[in-house]
């Protein structure tokens, strides 16, 4: 297991060597309760145009992990994104990529 | 209970017994109300209208930003709706196009996420039987039948039934 730490320090390193500006927005959906696993799935497709597979992997992983990095980019279209996502009932939420 | 199928050129078909009919376009009233009143104390509201933001002043920044438009659409979805359940009782029998489907989730959704909210739901509680002695019950009961309609309008838009 700690063999898959140090090439992930590499990678930090070279994104910290870019400036703030370079560094892209995350949209962020959250695992809740109610939502149901199927319309999860159909909101990635139909927001993102994910595949079946792609969506539902994201989906699986708010369900087990509690959150899934679905889209990331420029400040203005990750709040778009948040926007759309709310307005489906999903918990999302902006951040930036550390 | 509620039908949906699949027909040609992508429409839905809708068949609502009289009851389910009569029960969505009380949910819809009350939604409405809600969303009018838009009570931000309201752990109802807080969730429909998640923070973007961890940060208190980039969430109200978005906030401001977005203003009303979140709300305008919830209404519109609403409304959406609202327009396919009109009638005097009895079932009813309508089709939608993909505009309305996506309209009927997007509304059955906060349906879901309002009394899911007021029930204070966990995953297991979701899973489990609701227990009919418990006060919560029809509640519960009306969160399962909106998922369950949730559900089979996204078979039917998969081509299943």
């Amino acid at each position: 297991m700690s063999r898959t730490i140090s090439p992930e320090r590499v990678r930090d390193e070279t994104i910290d060597e870019s400036s703030q500006e370079d560094r892209p927005w995350l949209v962020i959906v959250w695992n809740d309760p109610v939502n149901l696993m199927s319309y999860v799935t159909w909101v990635f497709q139909k927001l993102f145009g994910y595949s079946m597979e792609e969506a539902t992997r994201l989906m699986l992983d708010v369900h087990h992990k509690g959150r899934a990095v679905v889209a990331s980019g420029s400040r203005e279209k990750s709040e778009l994104d948040c926007f759309r996502l709310h307005g489906y009932g999903l918990w999302a939420t902006v951040s930036k990529s550390d | 209970m509620a039908t949906f199928k699949r027909k040609r050129r992508g429409a839905i078909s809708v068949e609502l017994e009289d009851w389910e009919a009569h029960m969505l376009r009380e949910l819809l009233g009350q939604m409405r109300e809600l969303l009018q009143a838009e009570d931000l104390k309201d752990p109802v509201i807080a969730r429909l209208y998640p923070p973007a933001y961890d940060e208190a002043p980039d969430a109200e920044a978005y906030r401001e930003l977005i203003g009303n438009d979140l709300k305008n659409s919830k209404l519109g979805a609403i409304d959406d709706v609202a327009a396919k359940l009109e009638g005097e009782g009895g079932p009813l029998k309508t089709s939608l196009s993909e505009d309305e489907f996506d309209a009927w989730l997007r509304v059955l959704t906060d349906l879901r996420l309002a009394i899911g909210t007021r029930l204070d739901v966990t995953e297991e509680m979701m899973d489990r039987e609701p227990d009919p002695h418990d006060p919560d019950a029809p509640a519960l009961s009306e969160l399962h039948w909106l998922g369950w309609m949730q559900e089979s309008m996204l078979r039917a838009s998969m081509g299943g039934n």
